[in-house]
């Protein structure tokens, strides 16, 4: 691979990688079992169906090659290197929540430098698929969750879990839809009994019980409750109603046109009750995936390993994810090929800078920059 | 557990497994006799007989599941071995469901075969998230989402407790079989009828010039023909091949009929909508990570497969020509003659 390195940025970055690889250590479980994928500047994986042995023969190929990106299957294999996949023999898989912002968070396009906003935004995406289904709903335990950053603008979640461990495409897909409420129907949840009217009780799992907890604490909106019926101004009537369906019956009140109202709701509070993940990767039992603790060849940035998924709070990766040196650093004469935004990466803030202009920044910004293919070596 | 009444109904089970090895088991003609009619009662009417409540019957019930799974394995016929676990795990069903009431300890028991502990909770039960997707059937009553679902478990009705291992129960025999050994003579002659029986009652296989497909659709073709549940990502990427092959939307269909969801509304609408969209053919980079792919043939795209292997002059003359697929290569050929 050494031997297609052309242009001085690509010289650089292999430099820069190889001592990254050099002084880093590598971890990851079931790594003989491993399919690995190598990429490089024009394509994220390059090369697939590579194997090692160890952590050393891992660690050693890092060093010498220094691929821009290096993404390990979420499977395991008993031939991880066989080709075609058949041969492999598959024997099980972690399962993957891939995270991502579509820079649309903050109401503009974000483009090839993704906002705090949008970084924020896909940080609670994070939060709440933890919170509110893989701890409550699917009953992980917190120590079989390993959070990391993806390096770029998103988030991988990694389940490790006997639970799971062999599941197939579908049974991961049946997850993910669960995830995205893709398929939820009302129709499902809700029924005719002649007069009553039946519905999911806040106490029982399931989106069932999100939506009859999400329902009854909006009641308190007046807004909200007046849609529903008008009699629900009143405070009395509220509560009889939350009562009732508190035990499953939806409707003590004489609700007009209920089932299209209350499906009307649904469908509407069903798109903040669902989690935002990419399906696919979820789906994918061979998968490749970001190796966590690689350096991400868009960025420069570290796929960050969190020390526990809460951590994620405090985690900033425009702070906490470069690779290299900052504030203070070693500075690099780097050109813009296009106008950069104004950024702050390691506390250092810099920019905007006007395509064509050419500054002096720490390494972690520099790098940054030539990874986005937004800048040049300058001499 | 040596309850000859257990082991008869679930002829399956470990149980009764040790039982017979306990025992030994004679395989005398007569019971070769009855088996092969079992598998051929479970290939035409897709049923197993009750086992009469006499112990000398129960008996021969261990015997007769023993040598009925010799005589599919010698058939060695993937469809045989899906019907006949098909009808199987209905018998193993009916027995589930009388025993329910009647011995609830044998469903706990049938359950634990499988590593599965139902939990009960009022009139329903509780079955772990992961036992729970790995053994109820892709449809819109076991959607997930539309589920109880709490700690890693999922509320099912006692009926589709029953279901979950009836379930198990197919994929355990077809998982088993075939049972590659050297069997007698007798049981062999029985394999060779039970598999004679096929071709009046296997699906009709379309024919779309599968010869010139590249290996990994005939694959997935040939699966479909034989009931196998394709994934989704697989089923897609058949469906644009078959789209670009230039094959009609009827003809898809009928390919897809296989399935064991087959929904003739669905699948038009899906591969209407693939074509109308011009969705671009997965590489073969991509049908690998998929796990379709089932040969090295290095052409980059399923779809470069045909010009690969005939040349430009084929690709030529047959592309773009709806239902030129439809031709062996000897028809094609013919038609290059005029």
């Amino acid at each position: 691979m050494s031997g297609l390195i052309q242009t001085p940025e690509e010289k650089f970055l292999h430099r820069k990688f190889s001592d990254y690889y050099s002084k880093s250590t590598v971890s990851l479980r079931g790594l003989e079992k491993r399919e690995f994928g190598f990429g490089g500047w024009e394509k994220k994986i390059e090369f697939r169906h590579l194997a090692f042995k160890n952590e050393t023969e891992l660690r050693a190929r890092l060093v010498s090659e220094a691929p821009l990106y290096i993404s390990h299957s979420v499977a395991y294999y008993e031939f991880p290197d066989a080709r075609p996949m058949p041969h492999k023999n598959w024997e099980g898989s972690d399962l993957i929540f891939d995270l991502d912002t579509d820079g649309s968070a903050c109401g503009h396009v974000c483009g090839k430098f993704t906002c705090q906003k949008c970084l924020d935004a896909v940080k609670s995406d994070v939060v709440k698929l933890i919170e509110e289904f893989l701890l409550p709903d699917f009953g992980f335990s917190k120590s079989e969750l390993a959070v990391n950053f993806s390096g770029s603008r998103g988030y991988h979640v990694h389940v490790v879990s006997d639970a799971v461990y062999d599941l197939d495409r579908e049974a991961r897909r049946e997850i993910a839809d669960y995830v995205s409420g893709t398929g939820l129907s009302f129709e499902r949840l809700f029924w005719n009994d002649k007069k009553k009217f039946f519905g999911p009780l806040p106490s029982q799992g399931g989106f069932g019980g999100k939506f009859a907890r999400a329902f009854v604490t909006r009641l308190s909106d007046d807004s909200f409750a007046v849609s529903i019926a008008r009699k629900l101004r009143k405070p009395e009537e509220k509560e009889k109603l939350k009562s009732a369906i508190s035990i499953g019956n939806w409707d003590n009140i004489g609700i007009t046109n209920r089932e299209k109202k209350l499906s009307e709701k649904f469908e509407e509070m069903k798109l903040t009750m669902a989690g935002r993940i990419d399906a696919n990767v979820t789906a994918d039992v061979s998968k490749l995936i970001r190796m966590p603790d690689s350096i991400h060849g868009g960025s420069g940035f570290a796929a960050k390993r969190l020390s526990a998924p809460d951590a994620i709070s405090e985690f900033e990766p425009m702070r906490h994810a470069p690779v290299f040196g900052g504030a203070g650093s070693a500075q690099l004469r780097v050109k813009a090929t296009e106008a950069i935004p104004a950024l702050n990466i390691r506390d250092f803030s810099f920019g905007p800078i006007p395509s064509g202009e050419t500054r002096e920044l720490p390494e972690a910004c520099a790098i940054y920059l030539i990874c986005k293919k937004a800048a040049c070596i300058s001499p | 557990m040596a309850d000859l009444l257990f082991c008869s109904h679930y002829p399956f089970s470990s149980a009764a497994k040790s039982y017979v090895s306990e025992r030994g088991m004679e395989i005398v003609s007569s019971y070769i006799e009855k088996a092969e009619e079992r598998v051929s009662e479970a290939i035409v009417s897709g049923k197993v007989r009750k086992v009469p409540q006499l112990s000398e019957a129960q008996e021969e019930e261990l015997a007769l599941y023993a040598i009925a799974r010799m005589i599919v394995s010698c058939a060695n016929n993937r469809y045989l071995i899906n019907r006949y676990a098909v009808a199987e795990a209905k018998k193993t069903s009916d027995y589930l469901s009388s025993d329910a009431s009647a011995r609830p300890e044998y469903v706990d028991a049938v359950a634990a075969e499988f590593g599965i502990k139902f939990e009960k909770a009022g009139a329903y039960f509780l079955v772990p998230l992961g036992k729970y997707l790995t053994y109820t059937p892709r449809s819109t009553d076991y959607k997930l989402a539309n589920r109880e679902v709490a700690a890693g478990k999922v509320k099912v009705s006692s009926h589709e407790r029953v279901r979950i291992l009836e379930e198990a129960v197919k994929k355990k025999i077809e998982r088993e079989l075939p049972i590659r050994a050297a069997f007698p003579d007798e049981i062999k002659a029985a394999g060779a009828r039970v598999l004679a029986m096929l071709p009046k009652l296997e699906s009709v296989v379309v024919r779309v010039g599968q010869e010139n497909y590249p290996p990994c659709v005939r694959r997935m073709i040939e699966e479909l023909s034989l009931n196998v549940n394709l994934p989704h990502t697989a089923r897609v990427a058949l469906a644009i091949y078959l789209v670009r092959a230039g094959v009609a939307t009827d003809k898809i269909a009928d390919i897809f009929r296989g399935a064991p969801d087959f929904s003739e509304k669905t699948t038009h609408y899906q591969v209407e909508y693939l074509r109308t969209k011009g969705y671009m053919m997965p590489s073969c980079a991509t049908m690998d990570s998929y796990g379709v792919c089932v040969a090295d043939c290095r052409c980059g795209t399923p779809l470069n497969y045909r010009a690969g292997i005939h040349g430009r002059r084929l690709k030529n003359s047959e592309v773009s020509n709806e239902g030129s697929f439809d031709k062996t290569p000897a028809a094609a050929k013919e038609e290059g003659k005029k």
